[in-house]
């Protein structure tokens, strides 16, 4: 039986092209990052998404959300979250590993911006993780 | 899958009834109707109930438990 997308599942397929196209660039042809070019990613991702959730939302008609939207958001959060605890375990493991060497392979100057990168990614990866799982589980009605 | 079963598609159909039908009576979006109706959704207790006043019919006529492992 065919069925189409509902309000909720088109929205999360839209954050996930959104996410992807702004954070990809950044992440993985990572040239001359810097503050003002996160700043600039962030303010991409808020506009990007406030244009593809309106022409969804115009081109919906029926947008309601009902208890299994529900279970399936938490399902999300709680992968997301998992995801971002065991990032940042990672992340202070690595740190931990490298203060107890006593040494950090990272000019001084670059250390802000580095770790800037690490916990924003670290966010983008849970995110994405969080759109992921959601979508999956829609498709697997749950 | 859930081990509750159900009857829906078939007491939807005696009433010439469409799934976006139903799901705007019950307040549910028609994929959760239809992820119920190939059960592959639990709903909770009370859309179950209002799925079978809906349907005029009793709860148990709607929908029933199997306990997993127990399914022809």
């Amino acid at each position: 039986m065919a069925t189409s997308l509902s309000y909720r599942e088109k929205s999360l397929y839209a954050s996930l092209v959104a996410e992807l196209a702004v954070y990809g660039p950044y992440f993985f042809l990572h040239r001359q990052n810097s503050v003002n070019r996160v700043a600039g990613m962030i303010l991409a991702i808020i506009v990007l998404q406030i244009i593809l959730q309106s022409i969804i939302a115009a081109f919906t008609r029926n947008r309601i959300t009902d208890e299994r939207d529900r279970l399936i958001e938490l399902r999300g959060y709680r992968v997301g979250y998992f995801t971002l605890a065991s990032l940042m375990i990672l992340g202070l493991g690595m740190l931990w590993f490298h203060a107890a060497l006593g040494h950090f392979p990272i000019e001084g100057r670059w250390v802000g911006l580095h770790f800037l990168n690490v916990f924003f990614g670290m966010l983008v990866i849970s995110d994405i993780a969080k759109t992921t799982t959601q979508i999956v589980t829609y498709r697997r009605a749950l | 899958m859930p081990s509750i079963r159900n009857q829906i598609r078939e007491l939807r159909a005696a009433r010439n009834m469409t799934q976006q039908e139903l799901a705007d009576k019950v307040g549910v979006t028609r994929q959760t109707v239809i992820a119920i109706e190939q059960d592959r959704y639990s709903p909770s207790l009370e859309t179950a109930f209002k799925v079978a006043t809906v349907l005029g019919v009793r709860l148990e006529e709607c929908f029933q438990y199997e306990p997993r492992g127990k399914r022809s």
